[in-house]
């Protein structure tokens, strides 16, 4: 063969493999599929008239709340609960502690997805999209910007990701070769993804650092980056415990048996972790509150409602962790997670939405429109999760 | 050239080098500073001419100031209108007073735009360039006065503000509502002539004015002063804003960033290089061997 | 500053000292929780060993 008709000759194949893969397995009408279909298509809808008609049409963002759901949960939120990619490469690779191999693609691919459909979410907020090359190819950078900062590591982290999970690609595909120089390239991608999370973490919440007079004091500080990005490593194993539950029921068939066994050492082990983070991040916030003096704010309705997010879903889940990995207690655990990652969102919500601009008569909610987008795309990202376990090597066969 | 003759010339460089570095420090003082607008309060009559005038100068929606009874509500600039007279009911009567966009000299929205869409001229006035900007609203996010509007109902939408009429200050003109108040409540003019005019006014009639100029370090300085026979909290300003220029909260930040990107590497792979047991002595292997200790 | 008067920006600093050695010391009342009760499975097993064996 000529070495132009190899090329060729892989493309086909490639390309006859790709369609092969591309038809459906299993049942059609699951529960999740009949719920995410029509969902799908109606949200696709709203984005035609959204982009036609203007983000007023079907969003409440107001002059007062330019920021709202679609950036509110898709951009600060979700981008916090896909934490746990980098934390458990970290524990992983950089740590070396192979317990927590079997979960480490998992993990990846789901943060990988979590970047590339959440930065998508982000398209469908901006007023004028097309621009989006613009602090891309470098007609304009404003580096004195912190969203310029994120940005660009959105962008690069979501392509770390992608390397890193390049290699289950390459061998899903057959090319040996690239799978083999793809993985040469794990410890370097693991250490800049390490490296970009903490400072995009750390910039959303950096974001906000302008908006003092807007954001109710009991949120606003000057740490919030640090606190952002310490939530971001709780938040993100939380998320890898309540998603590792669910994905091990539904792809139990995909899970080897020394993996499902292993399962167990691995929640705890996780749940360990969650708890010191948190109990590190209430300290931090601790400190912050009694360093701004914030005593007499605690007796109003804004103090217990800081209360509820910071008792009822930091300091009492990091109890529930605590106790459920001294005393192996797993149903514990699991709804520790839940809650850790509701109060994640909570906290997110409440400094980009609840407490900023606090005292406005006319409060933002989001419209029903928003809310069908966002679960769009959120079940957008499963079809493709679905897709990609089911036909490449996720999950452990052992 | 002999050591004498070089010597000789490098004193006369030298020495005819230092005036010239007297004369850059004088011109550090540039001719050409910042330039902003005085609105002295006492002397405005709502008659919304203003509003008009700019509205007409940017193709904005022009209000039917006959008609209208816009006074009645106080309202805020809008994606229609850069700017608004608002009416308040005070102790020393009724005040009147025009809202837009303070042009900062460190604006919090130019800091925060990633593309460089809010820009601070060197002239003076922010504005806005629709080729660059992305419409994600992060400059409304940062801004302390809330000035940036959004047009939420088109499908290209703009961000909406006072641009100080950059256009015609380049033609030599003055802002288009400068020029049509009929009572001098606005006067144009560089930031360090206002700042003169408006404390002699506060001098000579120090009962009639606040002590106070509003714009002269809040946020930081703004290109827009204003003078007040009543405080500045009753006239619908903001007076909790503080003096730090707003880019500051995010200097720390951004600061840290490259301390980041070259510290935290290095650390991970020491840990990796750590952790690393391949070249660990095996205890079964080389310490029960006969003579290991030696 | 609008007012000419004493501000002490240090006034918290004795309360973030206690609070630092709270953290410390409930800090490594946690890790112990959380390390628990393993310990005495491991010390039996090795006192078998070394009596047994």
């Amino acid at each position: 063969m000529t070495t132009a008709a190899i090329p060729t000759n892989e493309f086909v194949r490639f390309a006859k493999f790709f369609l092969q893969e591309l038809k459906p397995r299993g049942k059609w009408l699951t529960p999740f599929n009949v719920i995410s279909i029509p969902v799908i298509f109606v949200g696709l809808i709203i984005l035609y008239f959204r982009f036609t008609q203007g983000l007023g049409s079907v969003t409440n963002l107001s002059q007062q709340y330019p920021f709202g759901f679609w950036i509110g949960f898709d951009v600060m939120t979700g981008v916090a609960l896909a934490g746990g990619a980098y934390v458990i490469c970290f524990v992983v690779y950089v740590l070396r502690l192979e317990k927590y191999h079997s979960i480490l693609k998992v993990t990846i691919l789901n943060g990988l997805l979590a970047y590339i459909f959440y930065s998508g979410a982000l398209l469908l907020d901006l007023g004028r999209p097309w621009h989006i090359i613009n602090p891309i190819i470098g007609n304009s950078f404003g580096y004195n910007s912190v969203l310029f900062l994120v940005a660009w590591h959105f962008l690069l982290y979501t392509g770390a990701l992608f390397l890193e999970f390049s290699p289950t690609i390459a061998e899903w595909a057959h090319w040996e070769r690239l799978r083999k120089f793809l993985t040469s390239l794990t410890l370097g991608t693991v250490i800049v993804g390490i490296t970009l999370s903490m400072l995009h973490q750390s910039g959303i919440g950096a974001m906000f650092l302008m908006a003092k007079p807007k954001i109710h004091p009991l949120w606003y500080s000057e740490y919030i980056p640090l606190l952002y990005f310490v939530s971001s490593i709780f938040g993100g194993l939380a998320m890898v415990i309540f998603e590792g539950t669910i994905s091990s029921k539904v792809f139990s068939n995909l899970i080897g048996a020394k993996t499902h066994h292993s399962h167990e050492d691995i929640i705890l082990g996780l749940a360990k972790g969650a708890a010191i983070a948190m109990f590190v991040y209430y300290f931090f916030l601790a400190f912050i509150f009694m360093h701004g003096e914030k005593w007499n704010l605690i007796n109003t309705s804004w103090g217990y409602w800081y209360l509820v997010e910071v008792i009822g879903f930091v300091l009492i889940p990091c109890f529930m962790f605590a106790y459920g990995v001294r005393n192996r207690r797993f149903g514990v655990i699991k709804f520790a997670a839940i809650m850790t990652v509701l109060g994640v969102i909570l906290n997110r919500q409440n400094v980009c939405l609840i407490a900023y601009n606090w005292y406005v008569v006319d409060k933002y909610y989001p419209s029903w429109q928003e809310i069908t987008v966002t679960l769009m795309v959120v079940f957008v990202e499963i079809w493709v999760f679905r897709w990609i376990v089911t036909r490449m090597s996720v999950f452990s066969k052992e | 050239m002999d050591r004498r003759q070089f010597l000789i010339a490098s004193a006369t460089v030298a020495a005819g080098g230092i005036p010239n570095n007297n004369l850059k420090a004088d011109s550090a003082i540039e001719p050409k500073e910042f330039v902003g607008v005085l609105v002295d309060t006492t002397r405005c009559i709502g008659c919304r001419s203003c509003e008009v005038a700019c509205s007409e100068t940017h193709n904005n929606y022009v209000p039917d100031i006959k008609s209208d009874n816009a006074l009645e509500q106080i309202r805020d600039t809008s994606d229609k209108q850069f700017t608004v007279v608002n009416r308040f009911k005070t102790a020393k009567g009724e005040v009147f007073v025009k809202k837009q966009c303070l042009h900062c000299w460190q604006p919090a929205c130019a800091a925060a735009c990633l593309v460089n869409a809010m820009l601070k001229t060197k002239e003076g006035p922010v504005t806005w360039d629709g080729d660059k900007c992305m419409g994600c609203r992060f400059c409304m996010i940062s801004c302390p006065f809330d000035i940036p509007k959004f047009e939420y109902s088109g499908w290209n939408p703009r961000i909406m503000k006072c641009n100080m009429c950059y256009e015609r200050l380049q033609e030599g003109k003055k802002p288009a509502c400068v020029e049509s108040c009929p009572t001098d409540t606005l006067m144009f003019g560089q930031k360090r002539e206002l700042m003169e005019i408006a404390r002699h006014r506060v001098y000579s009639h120090p009962d009639k004015y606040v002590h106070h100029i509003y714009g002269e370090n809040e946020a930081g300085g703004a290109g827009w002063l204003y003078l007040s026979a009543v405080p500045f909290d009753q006239i619908g300003f903001r007076t909790d804003l503080g003096t730090t220029p707003y880019p500051e909260y995010t200097r720390e930040f951004l600061i840290s960033i490259p301390l980041i990107e070259f510290g935290v590497p290095a650390f991970l792979l020491a840990l990796n290089m750590l952790t690393d047991r391949k070249d660990d002595v095996r205890e079964d292997d080389e310490w029960t061997k006969p003579g290991a200790d030696k | 500053m609008e007012y000419y008067s004493y501000v002490n920006i240090f006034e918290t600093k004795g309360l973030a000292y206690l609070l630092l050695l709270s953290f410390l010391v409930l800090g490594v009342l946690l890790i112990r929780y959380l390390s628990g009760p393993e310990r005495k499975d491991s010390a039996r097993g090795k006192k078998t060993s070394a009596t047994g064996g």
